[in-house]
């Protein structure tokens, strides 16, 4: 298949991504090819318009009985709110939890879609123990799927969104919103076998790196990574080809070095 | 402007009057999503609640544009998650969350009404009209698609992309970013 062919197949997944029917490992991709291609930004954003114009037609007429019911409900919770005079949280800093950039992530080798399987049968014959255990996993699971699937949206957020900066650099580019920095690769070489790619961070004003997480692309060159460090006290980063399980310094020649200016 | 838009900084300044007024403009769009994505209105009303719930204790969350947007992407993400909690589907059947910001930011948005958008997919082909439909409220992915009309996975892709560009220029001027 000619690069043309390719370029069109991810055009045509660009709109499935707007439409919202890609699954998670798919769409970090795409999120990634639209980070790196401006006429691909541009599509998605047209077709995202369309696509969200759709909610228009949802609009359902709702029973007075339970509009009534759910409005109750509701005006109970805000009105005992106002009551106690509670004040709006208003986020300063970062606008995220703690736990976003909490070891979970920074260890996690930084592809942040991983996969989790939900179990589709609950199996509960047998004792009563045995089905306790299965229920406490299932609901760590699914807690886990919750963390997962709002860490994604957070991070397609940031990558797509228009007022994040981009520094274009080689084979994918970086981008900072806010205090999060992501690299966003797409044509990444692949790697010796015992070697993984480490990103290093040098804090502002200082001409020493330190060393952040490694990550490994995929068979096509893409990885979208998070770095679990605050932007807002980086001047640099830089990435570089490293052994299995990382160094305290680069050993090799960088890919690249890009001043965050 | 997109009254939700005003009425929102009332919210943010904790106006109980303002939220009254959001859910009566907007509870039915709300609903109507859930409804159409999970099938029940029990559970249809569950998201209704909570994604009010939410709007009113968590107001900073919209941080402007299209309130009707942001409104209808959170409902549909909340159903996503109803779908993956029922665990009903593996969780590589449900597609991704949509991204809550960016193209987003515009009070033309907010004037396309129902029978607009309802003329601009009748104009499409039957085959590209359900896809999309089915796409943007089934909570399904592109291969689910595929399966569930017995059409090839390109053939998918391509009649979604394509649907979706007609849709863009039936719309016109009236939906832009």
């Amino acid at each position: 298949m000619n690069a043309n062919a390719d370029r069109e197949q991810m055009m045509e997944s660009v709109a499935l991504y707007a439409l919202g029917v890609l699954p998670r490992e798919e769409a970090a991709l795409v999120a990634a090819f639209i980070a790196n291609d401006d006429e691909a930004r541009r599509e998605y954003l047209d077709l995202r318009a369309a696509a969200d114009s759709l909610a228009h037609t949802a609009e359902e007429p709702v029973d007075s009985v339970r509009s009534a019911r759910m409005k109750e409900r509701l005006m109970a919770r805000v009105r005992s709110d106002a009551a106690a005079g509670s004040v709006a949280r208003r986020r300063i800093g970062p606008a995220y939890p703690a736990w976003l950039w909490g070891t979970g992530l920074a260890a996690a080798a930084a592809i942040v879609f991983s996969v989790v399987t939900v179990a589709q049968d609950i199996n509960v014959r047998g004792d009563l123990a045995a089905a306790q255990r299965r229920a406490a996993l299932l609901q760590g699971q699914l807690a886990q799927n919750d963390r997962n699937a709002r860490q994604d949206r957070r991070t397609l957020t940031d990558l797509l969104a228009p007022d994040a900066k981009r520094y274009d650099v080689a084979a994918g580019t970086v981008i900072v919103r806010r205090d999060r920095i992501y690299f966003a690769f797409s044509k990444l070489p692949p790697l010796p076998k015992g070697r993984v790619y480490q990103a290093w961070v040098a804090p502002k004003g200082s001409k020493s790196v330190a060393p952040s997480v490694t990550f490994t692309p995929n068979a096509d060159g893409v990885a979208v990574v998070a770095l679990p460090v605050d932007a807002t006290r980086v001047g640099a980063v830089a990435v570089s080809v490293e052994p299995e399980g990382g160094s305290k310094a680069p050993t090799t020649t960088p890919t690249f070095v890009r001043p965050l200016t | 402007m997109d009254p939700g838009v005003r009425l929102m900084e009332r919210v943010l300044a904790r106006d109980a009057s303002a939220f009254e007024a959001l859910y009566d403009g907007y509870h039915r769009l709300v609903f109507g999503i859930g409804l159409r994505m999970l099938g029940d209105p029990s559970m249809a009303e569950d998201l209704t609640q909570n994604v009010f719930l939410k709007i009113w204790t968590a107001p900073d969350a919209f941080r402007g544009g299209s309130f009707v947007a942001w409104v209808s992407r959170v409902a549909r993400n909340r159903a996503l998650d109803t779908l993956r909690s029922k665990a009903v589907h593996p969780e590589s059947e449900i597609p991704a969350d949509l991204p809550l910001e960016g193209a987003l930011d515009d009070d033309v948005f907010s004037r396309l009404d129902a029978q607009r958008v309802r003329d601009a997919l009748a104009q499409l082909p039957p085959e590209q009209r359900g896809l999309i439909e089915m796409g943007f409220f089934g909570g399904a992915t592109h291969q689910e698609l595929a399966r569930r009309t017995d059409t090839p996975l390109g053939t998918v892709k391509t009649r979604i992309r394509s649907g979706l560009k007609r849709m863009r220029e039936s719309l016109g001027e009236r939906v832009s970013r």
